[in-house]
């Protein structure tokens, strides 16, 4: 598909950021992301296509804006709602409950 | 289906999930061929980047059969095809303009490079 | 800090991945150790010093070199190192004609057996765009610059392959052993964007 995604050859987005000396990982949710990303495509609900697919689905502005684990929550997300191991409505109240410290 | 395991981490990553088909096809292309790539804008997913689309190429170099992965993410199906190394020279992707001094001075020096892309055998067709 | 965008996620990007992770876990679809397990491998097992090690044995033995150019999965295989992200491998050999630059303009395609996880200007936008377009200016922000007769030759990994360039061996390097030598070669070099040490940066 003809989306953000496809970025050969763009002109605008200035220098390359080389942090050099850069961690794996930058934040906790980056580590999670990426370790509940394999273990669902271990789990065989799709195949790795079906998953950059996914990626590739997202709004243009968005995904210009996100980073790359953002993308690949973002496709995860698809993925468990379209093959409906999960519900838009569960995940929306699970994040609205963690948002709400406890009582 | 199976859920991930700790113990089978190690051994799942070692194995991989290559999409190379043991099955054979024969090639449309050989290396040398001169093929120019499809003009194509396809909603769902391609591996056929657009700058790349109703370019002129050369053949370098056949990989075998894989998994076409446009059919795969749409349907899951796993049909076998070609997948050949093209290389485009920079000037059929991008044009004169990169070689021109003026523009040199705006941050593009002239170039003297080649763009190789893995591309499968209904992307390609030939000149 | 706000130049390095990966690290101001949206704000519900946290709470999005915990949601997901306890309700997946919840569900017996993930196991916890699991995703210990797979964190585990890519930040402590899994990085460029394998790619470095596959380089220096090129460099020692011509033998193992030729087999590396013409099947490299096999002969990386041989090292140890194989699986995913790296199962169908080509590697590319860097001469005083001929420098080759690795780049996925469509997702972020790397060879993971032998480089670990890709580090985040491969990934950006930046690098994706404009590396087959202005593979010479990209080149020169790395501080690489060629004479204008080195023919470039840039790799988009956008299918089923990946690519490990074999950067040339530094001069002065003759004295040393292949363990020594692999300390010379860097992640950006067999990426293609960097060349390896020089031997006298390692001297201590």
């Amino acid at each position: 598909m003809n989306g953000a995604h496809d970025l050969g050859g763009m002109h605008g987005f200035g220098p390359i950021d080389n942090e050099g000396d850069e961690p794996i990982f930058h934040a906790d949710w980056e580590r999670r992301a990426f370790a509940i990303t394999l273990a669902m495509g271990a789990y065989g609900a799709w195949n790795l296509d079906q998953s950059r697919f996914a990626r590739e689905c997202s709004d243009p502005a968005h995904y210009l804006s996100g980073s790359y684990y953002e993308h690949w929550l973002d496709g995860l997300e698809r993925l468990l709602i379209e093959s409906g191991l999960l519900s838009e409505q569960e995940i929306a109240e699970r994040v609205a409950d963690l948002a709400t410290p406890a009582a | 289906m199976p859920v991930l395991t700790a113990k089978q981490v190690e051994p799942e990553l070692r194995r991989g999930s290559s999409t190379r088909m043991a099955v054979d096809v024969d090639p449309r292309f050989r290396v040398g061929d001169e093929v120019i790539t499809r003009k194509m804008n396809p909603r769902g997913h391609t591996r056929l980047p657009r700058y790349a689309r109703g370019r002129r190429g050369i053949v370098v170099r056949d990989h075998g059969v894989f998994i076409f992965p446009d059919r795969h993410a749409a349907d899951g199906l796993k049909t076998p095809q070609r997948l050949y190394s093209v290389r485009f020279s920079h000037h059929e992707l991008w044009g004169p303009n990169h070689d021109r001094p003026d523009v040199t001075r705006a941050g593009f020096p002239p170039i003297n490079a080649s763009i190789f892309l893995d591309l499968f055998d209904e992307y390609l067709e030939s000149l | 800090m706000s130049k390095h965008h990966h690290n101001a996620p949206l704000p519900d990007t946290v709470l999005r991945v915990k949601a997901l992770e306890s309700l997946l876990i919840e569900k017996g679809l993930v196991d916890p150790e699991a995703l210990d397990e797979l964190i585990d491998t890519y930040e402590t097992k899994v990085g460029p010093r394998n790619g470095a090690a596959v380089v220096a044995r090129a460099w020692c033995d011509d033998n193992y070199k030729q087999r590396l150019l013409t099947d490299a999965s096999a002969a990386i295989g041989e090292l140890g190192f194989s699986g995913r992200q790296g199962e169908d491998m080509v590697v590319l050999e860097n001469t005083p004609d001929v420098h080759n630059m690795v780049v996925c303009t469509l997702c972020s395609c790397y060879p993971w057996p032998v480089l670990g996880l890709p580090p985040v200007w491969y990934k950006s936008a930046p690098y994706r765009a404009r590396a087959v377009i202005e593979p010479r200016a990209v080149l020169a922000e790395f501080g690489v610059t060629l004479d204008d007769d080195v023919e470039i030759r840039v790799w988009d990994s956008t299918a089923e392959i990946r690519y490990l360039v074999l950067p040339m061996r530094p001069t002065g390097s003759d004295d040393l052993d292949e363990h020594a030598l692999s300390g010379l070669v860097t992640r950006d070099s067999m990426i293609g964007v960097g060349l390896p040490q020089a031997p006298v940066q390692q001297n201590r």
